[in-house]
Formats: C-alpha cells, sequence, structure tokens
C-alpha cells in the first residue's frame, strides 16, 4: 500500500525550448487516485508526457522514478513495460492498423473480451485505430488500451473532454474497476493520476488527492472535492487570489 | 505433375503458389518449362498458348492487339521468341468460377531470360479470379522476365487478377499487361511485390466500355537496390465507366516510381486515385506520379498523393503502449500496406493480407 509507483522530484521539463514544468514534486503510491486540476495551457498533459519520455519533451533537471528505477535513460516502450499505461486525450489515428491487431500486441489481461463489451467497442475490433471514431469511442479505445495493458498505474489526460454523459459512465465504470475500487483502499495495488480542468469526472471517479497546476507547478494539494468546490466558486483566478493570500500571510 | 523440392516449393509459397489451396485450375512453368497443367471444373478451359494456337485459328489474330508488338524492345523481344510459353484461359459464358486459377513462372537458371504470353478471355456474363505468382528460385544470381498479357473481358463478366512477384537482387522483370474491359464488365487488378529486383518496370493499361469498372491495386515494399517504376493507365472509353488506382509503395532504400493515369472521354465516368508513400531511410526515394485527362465536363476525376516518413506521432502513440520500437514500425508499415479492395471476395482479400504478412522482407528495417 504504501509502495510509490512514482517519485517525482525538482522536475523542470521544456519543450521546444521554453519551460513548461518549472519544478515540481509528486508522490504516488499504490492504490492512490491523484486529480490534477489546471487551466489549459497549464503544462498538465507536459507532465504525463514527460513522464513517458515521449518525443519533444525535454527533462532539464530533477528526477522520476518509476517503481524505484530512474527512468532518464529509458526508452518510452521500456517505461509502459515498468507498468504505465496513458490514456491521451488526442490519441493519433493509426491508419490500417486495426483496434483488433493493436490489442494482439499489448493484450496483458485474461479477460479482455468483457472489457470489450463492457466498453461496447465489440464493433470497433475491425476498425482502424481511432480512425472515424468519435469522442466518446476515442476515450473508450483508450479505456481499453489500458484495459489491455494492465498496468499498475494509469496517467489519464481529460478523460472527459468531448464526451456526452452516457460515455463518461461506460468510460469511469471501466477506470474504477481497473484501479480495483471495489476493494477496500489497502487492497488495491493500481494507482491513477487524473489530468482534468473540468473536475467533472470526479462525479463519477473518487480521487484522494487533488493537486491544483497552475504555471508550470503544483501550487495547492488537499482534498480533491474541497479543491473542486473552491474552483467552481472562484475559477482558477481563485487559486491564484488564494495563493497570493497565503505568501502575504506568511 | 513432376515431384518439386523443397527449395522450389518455399519459393513458390513466397507467391502463393501452394500445391495445398483449393483451386479451379493450375499452371506451373519453370524456364522454358510447363510442369503442371491441369483443370477441376468444365466451366474454363485452359491450355498452353501453343496448344490453344493449334486449336482455335481466330487466336493468332488476336495476340498482340492490345499490347503491340512494337510498343517497346521487351514485347518484340516475346513476339520474337523461338520459344512460346504461355497460357491461354477462356471461361465460359455465363459461369461464374468461385475458386482461383492459380499460375506460376519460375526462373530456375542462371542467366535465363524468360518470355511468356498469356491470353485470358472470360466471355460474357462470367466470373474468373486469377492469382498468379513469379518468383525466381532463391539461389539465382541473374535473370529477366518478359511476360505479355492480354485480357479480353466481356459485357457483364467479372475478372479478379491478383499478380505477386518475389525475384531477386539480379532480376530484371518487365511485364506488359492490357485489358479490354466490356460494357458493365469489372476488373480488378491486384500487384503485390515485397522484395528485391534489380528492376521492374510496368504499367498496365485498361479500356472500360460503358459502365464498366477498372480497379488497380498495388502493394510494394522496395529494399535496398531495387528499383521499380510501376503503375497503370485506365481509360474510360464509354458511358458511366468508372476507374480507382490505388498504390501504396514502402521504400526501404529502394527507388520507386509510381504512376497512376486515368483518361476521361465520355460523360458520367468516374476516376479516383490515391497514391500513398512511406520512405523508411534516407537512402532510395518514391516519385508519386498521378495523371487525370479530363475530355468531357460531366467526369468526376481526383486523385491524392501523399510521400512520407512513418509519423512520429503514430510510433510515440504504439511505444507508450508497451510495443518496442522496431515492432510498432513493423505495424505501422504491415498496416500501411493492407489492402482493402471492397469488390475482392472474402477470401481471396484474407490470402492476399496473408500474403503480406508472411512474405514481407522487414528484417532489414
Amino acid at each position: 500500500m504504501d509502495r510509490p509507483l512514482l517519485e517525482i522530484n525538482d522536475l523542470h521539463v521544456s519543450v521546444a525550448g521554453k519551460e513548461i514544468i518549472k519544478g515540481m514534486d509528486l508522490q504516488v503510491k499504490q492504490g492512490e487516485v491523484h486529480v490534477i486540476f489546471g487551466p489549459n495551457g497549464s503544462g498538465k498533459s507536459t507532465l504525463l508526457n514527460a513522464v513517458m519520455h515521449l518525443p519533444g519533451y525535454t527533462i532539464d533537471r530533477g528526477v522520476i522514478r518509476v517503481k524505484s528505477q530512474n527512468i532518464a535513460e529509458m526508452s518510452t516502450d521500456e517505461i509502459a513495460n515498468l507498468g504505465i499505461g496513458i490514456s491521451f486525450q488526442h490519441p493519433p489515428k493509426i491508419k490500417g492498423v486495426t483496434l483488433r491487431n493493436f490489442l494482439d500486441a499489448i493484450n496483458r489481461s485474461e479477460d479482455l473480451d468483457e472489457a470489450v463489451k463492457a466498453l461496447s467497442m465489440d464493433t470497433f475490433l475491425e476498425r482502424e485505430l481511432n480512425v472515424g471514431f468519435s469522442g466518446g469511442e476515442l476515450k473508450r479505445a483508450e479505456v481499453l488500451k489500458l484495459y489491455a495493458q494492465h498496468p499498475d498505474l494509469l496517467l489519464i489526460d481529460e478523460p472527459e473532454s468531448g464526451v456526452d454523459f452516457e460515455n463518461i459512465a461506460i468510460i469511469s465504470k471501466a477506470i474504477n474497476k481497473i484501479l480495483q475500487k471495489e476493494r477496500p483502499m489497502r487492497l488495491r495495488e493500481r494507482a491513477a493520476i487524473i489530468i482534468t480542468h473540468t473536475g467533472h469526472i470526479l462525479n463519477y471517479v473518487q480521487a484522494d488527492i487533488g493537486h491544483v497546476f497552475m504555471d508550470g507547478k503544483i501550487v495547492c494539494t488537499g482534498n480533491p472535492q474541497s479543491i473542486m468546490e473552491d474552483i467552481k466558486k472562484a475559477g482558477f483566478s481563485g487559486c491564484s487570489a488564494c495563493i497570493k493570500q497565503q505568501k502575504d500571510h506568511a | 505433375m513432376r515431384e518439386l523440392d523443397d527449395t522450389t516449393k518455399e519459393t513458390l509459397k513466397k507467391v502463393a503458389y501452394d500445391e495445398s489451396q483449393e483451386r479451379s485450375a493450375t499452371f506451373l512453368a519453370t524456364d522454358w518449362e510447363v510442369i503442371d497443367l491441369h483443370s477441376a471444373t468444365q466451366a474454363l478451359e485452359i491450355l498452353p498458348i501453343k496448344m490453344a494456337l493449334e486449336k482455335y485459328a481466330w487466336l493468332k489474330d488476336l495476340m498482340f492487339t492490345l499490347v503491340p508488338k512494337e510498343k517497346d524492345e521487351y514485347v518484340k523481344k516475346v513476339a520474337s521468341s523461338d520459344v512460346l510459353l504461355g497460357y491461354f484461359i477462356r471461361v465460359k459464358a455465363g459461369e461464374k468460377v468461385a475458386l482461383p486459377v492459380y499460375t506460376c513462372y519460375m526462373i530456375n537458371s542462371d542467366l535465363f531470360t524468360q518470355c511468356t504470353h498469356n491470353i485470358i478471355i472470360a466471355e460474357e456474363g462470367s466470373e474468373l479470379h486469377l492469382i498468379s505468382g513469379c518468383a525466381a528460385n532463391t539461389h539465382l544470381l541473374s535473370g529477366r522476365h518478359l511476360g505479355v498479357t492480354e485480357y479480353f473481358i466481356k459485357e457483364n463478366a467479372t475478372v479478379t487478377s491478383t499478380m505477386i512477384h518475389s525475384w531477386g537482387k539480379e532480376v530484371e522483370v518487365y511485364p506488359r499487361s492490357a485489358a479490354e474491359v466490356g460494357k458493365k464488365a469489372k476488373f480488378v487488378s491486384n500487384y503485390v511485390a515485397l522484395g528485391s529486383v534489380k528492376a521492374l518496370q510496368m504499367d498496365p493499361i485498361a479500356h472500360i466500355e460503358a459502365g464498366g469498372l477498372g480497379e488497380f491495386y498495388s502493394v510494394v515494399y522496395a529494399p535496398e537496390n531495387s528499383k521499380f517504376d510501376i503503375g497503370s493507365t485506365v481509360i474510360l472509353e464509354g458511358d458511366g465507366a468508372s476507374a480507382e488506382i490505388v498504390s501504396r509503395v514502402v521504400s526501404n532504400g529502394g527507388e520507386v516510381i509510381t504512376r497512376g493515369k486515368i483518361i476521361g472521354r465520355h460523360p458520367n465516368g468516374r476516376g479516383a486515385m490515391a497514391c500513398n508513400g512511406l520512405l523508411l531511410s534516407n537512402t532510395g526515394y518514391i516519385h508519386a506520379i498521378p495523371e487525370l485527362l479530363g475530355e468531357d465536363p460531366r467526369l468526376e476525376l481526383s486523385h491524392e498523393a501523399s510521400v512520407g516518413m512513418i509519423s512520429r506521432d503514430e510510433l510515440a502513440y504504439l511505444m507508450a503502449s508497451g510495443i518496442e520500437e522496431e515492432k510498432a514500425k513493423s505495424l505501422i508499415i504491415e498496416g500501411f500496406l493492407d489492402l482493402k479492395i471492397p469488390s475482392l471476395p472474402d477470401y481471396l482479400q484474407k490470402q492476399i493480407n496473408t500474403i503480406i504478412k508472411e512474405t514481407k522482407d522487414f528484417e532489414t528495417l
């Protein structure tokens, strides 16, 4: 339960020479679900992409450890095979590669067929990956991918963006299943970081720890529901005012 | 039929000539010798071209009507060849032959120049599925294959022709083919070449009559030191004739010119072309040359062409799912080369895709 799956220390990340993440620390332990709130363009997705060592994301300073291993010299697939699965906000369309072929290449799950049905993806298996998929279908395919990968740590980028209520319910149910939410917290083996700017996903997936990410840093950590309520009331500008107030107070 | 040695069997398998596959007829020749020819159906007739010329006096006048003798030096060479090697296939009117006819030419001797001439006649309302393999035995150092094929597809008839090539680094290949596609007839031509060849040049031509359809699909994987100049020309000769040309080319150091030309001369003709190329290496090139010529305002002709490398985003996405880089590339390439031919029977579609999967020469990645 207390085993850290991800440890980030003093992380600085740049994209095309511009610093996006300006020093952040984060620790995610087994069984924990972290939610990161932040306005558009604050660098939330950059964090997930940097953890996966995607091309174009340069770690200028700091350390990322997955299951105690420094990933500095690892390739993206090696990091994924440490037990990390990422659900992208905008996955690419891959012509010619069917969803079935893709799942065959990554599957580690024993009950994938069940997940295919639960996510209503059975009629998509022979379709080209993400080609012509609607917003909801893209997200369902991304969650199905996580199901197949069977990862210990899920990185989920904006799961509710461009998705209707019906699809959010389907996706959330599957995420909760992957996260073993039916078990008591101390028996859950998996963890997640969920990125959101609306917080809507919290109505479906219960998070344990909330963070506000602004201007390349985590500026606030606490109860996710309380943070969401505050953001609903005063927006992210309320967060800025709160931080200023704290600084002045200090 | 003479028993084939294991090496020959392996070579033939690369071009889908598998003795265990169910079929309606067979033609197999190595160098100048026809070593197997039989038919399992009365619906079609298959003969060596020499025997067919003896049987049908009219055939002599039909030969070289679609591919003229003077077309180029290679056709001249075929026309003047001392040995007459080739097959004649005639599907009888109204007969729909569901099982494919397998034909195969193989070069077995070094420095051999194989000249062939094939005539295919699909009579009115008939249907034929032809799978033609061409290969050089693996030990071969050099050779040349010069082939002429003429298709006569009568009114309401359907012919699908799938040609699979597996040559060698020192083999030169110059096939010349042409099709006359009658009213409301359909001709689907698929071409698959997934390996080395010293030089391969061809530009099949199809003349499509009113309401007829011509579809040309080609899939080429060109490794280093291979040269391909492939393409198709379709002439829409009648009202409502239509055509589609689709080519998918991967160059891993090979030099590829991929051509496509649709000429529309009558109203309500439709033509679409898509030439897509994937470059895997800094050496080699893909030169896509799509051409459209419209001579009637009521035509609809279009084309798209692209040449580029494997998308960085696609590769990163697959790797982020735990697939290692080489396997991810292979998956993308296989997908790129995966033919989807709407008018092909399912079993043929599956078979072609299996061939692509099994004969791919991606180890050089």
